[in-house]
């Protein structure tokens, strides 16, 4: 029998586990270190890994190992997660930045699903992201339950994009992608002049309580100082897992189906009696009500926000992260929010390049792998085999 | 009887192109319907009108007692009017059965708890659908039923048009728009592909078929009657023998073999 380098990965739950192990190993060593060299190495080593398999094909088995246990590897990751709380569980710096990945995830997840499904283009994430925020910030002091603030600044941002709809439903490609930036550049000369949003000051942001916990101080169990942050990572991880879920079965059910129609072939959708309006007005609304939500849970671990955080710079990095990671990709979003978001904070000699850095990647992408790093997949609705 | 689809007058211009001029054309039920003419004459319009792609700019249609002038497409096929395009508008990157369950969104509940939160009652919805898209499959190529989950972009031409053909059935439509179903195949796969058509078990309920095709061999085999467009004109309608017999025909396809 010839020998296949995709027969090196385990099949079955014990491949599932070797590999959660592997991405957490690699996961605290690079949280962990600090020196820019070690960070150097370690992101070069981890560039070499997965060029290494994807040219000898070990990623085809590592790919049949997860999806042929679905299950296993949702378990591994939630665990995987956990254990990175617990190791970095006083390491202020790094929960941020883990909870900052959360939540940029599910804006990219929206994103994907108005995008990547329904094919209508936003180049306003971040504005949506904002009104999310602001809505948190506009409840705090107001009595109400801190966690109302989620639910609320996505359906602030949600309604907020209706005003889009018309001109986004009425016009097509460059025209939407204009409407849709013109929105984000105004978004944020309003809230700058505005003095009930607290002008380029911004206004601070009450954190959140859940069952009399306060989500702005540290817990102290004997000896040890549990961060305040592991308890926003913690919901940010499920609000992830959730809209993770969410976003899969939307996707893979009739309604992401009209979506995908709608988004190849709108005449032959209308000849089979497919609302294109509709789908791409759920699929607009929804994104838009996932970057909201996200926006609120942000600034509340944030603790302030400021016009600053929603520039149109963050729409084209939303942006940018979906088209890395692989259009309607949602598995793809996930190292690729990862990839952007970290890099530049661990890697400080790029911060001031990132932009450029990104910019070049992401041309990079378009023109040798325009379907992404991580291309979609012919949809399955149920596992592999239905 | 009243025809299943009555047509009077219809005209359609771009600009100053006449493409469809006052044309009247009725189909019966059960009847299939061979629409034949040189380039340009206006059948693709002519569907393209009947089916709300475009609003005509005169005339009216009547589909099973109902006035559908200017409805959206969207409307005229949930009413039962199901087409294949000329040229082929499947979604290369999607599924066999994507594509063919695309052709059935007008009975599928897209409801959001149905589809997201109750799972299991979208599987068995699922599950039915996907015997259903198989059961069409088999009765056209039954390789091609093994190859739902394969993406179209796989496929080769015949089996392309097959999944349209299948995409277009499978919402059990009162009357079906073939657009040149041939083009791309050769004789011997059109000649089987038009044999599965007509073989088909529709529950028993008649296929009522207008068919736009080049290949004079196909009308005859197939065609119950035949109308002959010509500058958006109708220049004749009959039997297939009466119709090519026509001299005004014989005119309009002056170097054609008929
Ligand atoms: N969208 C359009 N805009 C402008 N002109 C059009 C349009 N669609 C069709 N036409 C014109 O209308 C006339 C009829 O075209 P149509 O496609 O209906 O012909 P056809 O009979 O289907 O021809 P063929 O056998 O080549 O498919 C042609 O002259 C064509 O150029
Ligand atoms: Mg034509």
């Amino acid at each position: 029998m010839p020998y296949r380098s995709r027969d090196l990965v385990l099949p079955g739950p014990a491949g599932c586990i070797l590999l959660a192990l592997c991405l957490l190993g690699w996961s605290v060593l690079f949280l962990k270190a600090e020196e820019q060299s070690h960070i150097l190495v370690y992101m070069i080593s981890c560039g070499m890994m997965v060029l290494v398999a994807a040219l000898t094909d070990l990623h085809t088995g590592i790919s049949a190992t997860i999806r042929g246990n679905e299950r296993t590897w949702d378990f591994c990751l939630i665990l995987v997660m956990l254990a990175l709380l617990l190791i970095f569980c006083d390491d202020h710096y790094n929960l941020f930045l883990l909870g900052t990945i959360m939540v940029y995830a599910v804006t990219v997840l929206g994103l994907n699903v108005q995008l990547g499904c329904a094919g209508v283009i936003n180049f306003s994430a971040a504005s949506f992201f904002g009104i999310g925020g602001y809505t948190a910030a506009l409840l705090s002091g107001s009595g109400l339950p801190p966690l109302l603030a989620l639910p609320l600044g996505g359906a602030a941002a949600a309604l907020t994009g209706c005003v889009l709809l018309l001109p986004v439903l009425r016009t097509s490609g460059h025209y939407a992608a204009l409407v849709t930036m013109a929105f984000a550049l105004l978004f944020k000369v309003f809230l700058e002049v505005s003095e009930w949003f607290g002008g380029p000051q911004g206004l601070s942001v009450q954190p959140l309580s859940l069952f009399g916990t306060d989500f702005g101080k540290d817990v102290h169990f004997e000896t040890l100082d549990v961060s305040f942050y592991v308890k926003y990572d913690l919901v940010c991880f499920i609000l992830l897992c959730l809209v993770f879920s969410f976003v899969r079965r939307l996707e893979r059910s009739w309604i992401g189906l009209a979506m995908d129609a709608v988004r190849s072939d709108e005449t032959a959708s209308a000849c089979f009696g497919i609302n294109i309006a509709r789908w791409k007005i759920v699929a607009f609304t929804t994104g838009n009500l996932l970057a909201g939500i996200a926006g609120a849970l942000y600034a509340m671990m944030l603790g302030y926000i400021s016009p600053a955080n929603f520039a149109f710079a963050d729409s084209l990095l939303f942006l940018s992260i979906l088209l890395l990671g692989g259009l309607g990709n949602s598995w793809g979003v996930i190292p690729a929010t990862i990839f952007v978001v970290v890099v530049p904070e661990k890697f400080q000699v790029i911060q001031e390049y990132r932009y450029l850095i990104y910019s070049a990647l992401v041309l990079f992408v378009i023109v040798f792998r325009p379907a992404g790093l991580l291309p979609r997949m012919p949809r399955h609705y149920f596992g592999r085999s239905a | 009887m009243t025809p299943l689809l009555s047509c009077s007058s219809l005209t359609m211009r771009f600009g100053g192109l006449t493409a469809l001029d006052s044309l009247d054309l009725e189909v019966d039920e059960g009847e299939i319907l061979g629409l034949v003419g040189p380039n340009g004459s206006g059948k693709t319009t002519f569907f393209n009108v009947v089916t709300g792609i475009y609003r005509p700019a005169g005339g009216k249609v009547v589909f099973a007692g109902e006035d559908v002038t200017g409805m959206s497409a969207q409307d005229i096929c949930r009413r039962g009017i199901a087409r294949t395009f000329q040229r082929s508008r499947l979604c290369l990157d999607l599924t066999v059965l994507d594509n063919i369950m695309i052709g059935n969104h007008k009975n599928l509940n897209t409801g959001f708890v149905h589809n997201v939160l109750r799972r299991k009652a979208f599987r068995a919805d699922y599950e039915a659908g996907l015997e259903r898209a198989r059961t069409l499959l088999r009765a056209l190529n039954p390789l091609l039923a093994g190859h739902v989950h394969r993406t179209v972009s796989e496929l080769n031409m015949m089996d392309r048009r097959r999944v349209e053909v299948c995409r277009a059935l499978i919402g059990s439509p009162r009357l079906l728009f073939l657009d040149e179903p041939s083009a791309g195949m050769t004789h011997e796969e059109t000649r089987r592909l038009m044999d599965e058509v007509l073989n088909m078990d529709m529950g028993g309920q008649p296929l009522t078929m207008v068919l736009i095709e080049h290949e004079m061999e196909v009308i005859r085999r197939v065609s119950t009657r035949c109308a002959v467009l010509n500058f958006g004109r109708k220049l004749c309608e009959g039997d297939y023998e009466s119709v090519t017999a026509d001299p005004q025909v014989r005119e309009a396809y002056l170097g054609a073999d008929l």
